[in-house]
């Protein structure tokens, strides 16, 4: 495997929609799936200074249809989007889908095939079509999310036998972690408390974000004059797989993202600078995630091996990292593995702040998936999106001071693939 | 009725297994490893050349956690919070799976943690309409 791109590829546009509910959010409310995935798609082909009939291709994600119902998206989208008569492909890598297609449409247009792909990502994971409607949306059960989502899981024996994403991604994880590293479960509870705040702090700062609302001040909504004691109460704050808690999780969204690849020369007109998309690495692994060590993640390890020798990085180039985090443990742990944070100190750096958007080891400064929300086949690209924007000096309120030069995505797409992008400024 | 003959499975295979109680994976003629549950392919080196087996049952619990109530599966509706925990086989598989013997609660999974990692044996757990495989705390 050569592993390398032949061209320079450049970000020369990016998109994403508010996250949040579509019978709920203030603006969202009534808005149809093809009208919310063509504001994503605007504002990335506006930001690169294009029309949907500037691009040679088009790769639409989407991943749970089951809610959607829109496959053959690419298609179904097209007047939505401006992009009749272009070539197109519906695909899906679950959590990583808007990744993934970044990375397939870096390889279509270094192999020359095409100069410029639009890649983009729609999901409704809080809402699905209501009977046959075309227009109206009904809530989807907390039971029926996982029901659909976990079709991405080992069908024939994981799921079938009781298999739990809570447990699996988060509990069992968190003990792993605890017994590898001698922490308490009060420190580590503690930590989590302190990560969430970060979590959330960066949601209050991002105008997109599903919850917008900083830890601190839904505790005192709640009538808790300690956050923590909030945190602790099992009305609130529950444990969903002891002894992770529901506040150290996921909250679903409605949402899309969009992306515009293409070659570095031609990344010209935009209204922003374009940014490299330097390195990819991509490794996918049915259950069980783990072996003996629930912290470390063969896949992952290889995706960020792949990616970093691409990109032709090393840990101590990461200027911004993202990582997947459904699971607030699990993504401390793939950060750890890219070498951001020292192994087994992640927890530390979380509760020292220094994962903040103003600390010297910024992560997830959209609000990660638990304030910015989840997405499914849309979120990846709203990572990217936030990286870009960081790359840029445009992450507004929560800019980091410096704006990274080198930026790294990880995300996990159900169940799993472990996607690794690395951006470059240009 | 129709005479056309059922084509061999692993998975219904394995079901079939566990309603009996027989724990059923293949091992690989050409490295050796083992892939369980079984499927017509080594998971370790991509051979075909693979060969049925059954497991001894014998494992250690390594960590425990539960899962979430109302459970992700119908199935489980009933028996939720469940303890679900990370094993190791004694032919070297890592599982994860339903654990007997032990509540779903903070202080008796704590406690368990505490206690670091505890001999299991594999049973089979009749839901209302498929055998699951389950491991019971022993001693």
């Amino acid at each position: 495997m050569i592993g390398k791109l032949r061209e320079r590829i450049a970000i020369s546009g990016v998109g994403c929609s508010r996250f949040g509910d579509l019978l709920e959010t203030p603006e969202l409310k009534g808005t149809t799936i093809q009208e919310l995935t063509a504001r994503a798609v605007k504002e990335a082909l506006d930001d690169a200074g294009l029309t949907g009939q500037d691009v040679d291709a088009v790769f639409a994600g989407n991943a749970m249809v089951h809610s959607s119902q829109v496959p053959g998206t690419y298609s179904q989208l097209s007047k939505w989007t401006g992009t009749q008569f272009k070539a197109g492909v519906h695909f899906e890598a679950q959590c990583s889908t808007t990744n993934v297609g970044a990375a397939l449409a870096a390889m279509a247009v270094a192999a020359g095939v095409y100069d410029t792909v639009l890649v983009y990502g729609l999901e409704t994971t809080r809402t699905k079509v209501k009977d046959f409607s075309p227009y109206e949306r009904e809530p989807i059960s907390h039971q029926q999310t996982w029901l659909w989502t976990d079709m991405a899981v080992n069908q024939a024996y994981g799921v079938p036998q009781g298999y739990d994403i809570f447990s699996t991604y988060n509990g069992l994880v968190a003990l792993g972690y605890c017994r590898k590293y001698g922490m308490s479960i009060e420190d580590f509870d503690r930590s989590m408390f302190e990560l969430c705040k970060t979590r959330r702090l960066h949601g209050s700062m991002n105008p997109k974000a599903n919850i917008q609302e900083k830890l601190e001040d839904r505790a005192k909504r709640e009538g808790f004059s300690d956050p923590f004691d909030y945190w602790r109460s099992d009305e609130h704050n529950p444990f969903v797989a002891w002894p992770s808690r529901l506040l150290s999780l996921v909250t679903t969204a409605d949402g899309a993202s969009a992306m515009v690849i293409t070659r570095a020369d031609l990344a010209k007109g935009g209204k922003s600078p374009p940014v490299e998309l330097k390195g990819f690495g991509i490794s996918y692994s049915d259950l069980p995630w783990y072996g003996e060590d629930p912290t470390y993640w063969e896949f992952d390890r290889r995706a960020i091996d792949t990616a970093f020798e691409m990109a032709g990085i090393k840990p101590a180039d990461i200027d911004y990292l993202h990582t997947h985090d459904c699971s607030h443990i699990s993504g401390i742990c793939t950060a750890e593995a890219t070498g951001y944070l020292e192994p087994g100190k992640g927890l530390n750096a979380a509760r020292d702040g220094r994962l903040r958007f103003d600390g010297d080891r910024p992560m997830s400064t959209h609000g990660g998936r638990h304030a910015f929300g989840h997405a499914w086949g849309a979120s990846a690209g709203t990572d990217t999106y936030e990286a870009v924007l960081q790359m840029r000096g445009q992450a507004g309120p929560r800019q980091i001071k410096k704006p990274p030069e080198i930026s790294v995505i990880h995300t996990h797409g159900y169940a799993m693939i472990g996607t690794v992008v690395v951006l470059g400024s240009i | 009725m129709s005479t056309i003959a059922e084509q061999p499975s692993a998975i219904r295979s394995y079901y079939e297994g566990l309603a009996k109680g027989v724990f059923r994976a293949i091992t690989c003629k050409d490295c050796g490893g083992y892939t369980f549950p079984p499927t017509g392919c080594c998971e370790h080196c991509g051979s075909w050349d693979v060969t049925p087996v059954e497991l001894s049952g014998d494992a250690t619990l390594l960590l425990a956690s539960h899962n979430i109530s109302p459970a992700c599966h119908p199935r489980f509706e009933k028996i939720a919070p469940y303890v679900y925990g990370h094993i190791r086989l004694k032919e070297g598989p890592i599982v994860q799976a339903i654990i007997l013997g032990v509540d779903p609660t903070p202080q008796a999974l704590r406690a368990l943690f505490e206690r670091g990692p505890v001999p299991v044996k594999a049973e089979t757990l009749q839901m209302d309409d498929l055998p699951v495989l389950a491991y019971r705390i022993v001693g």
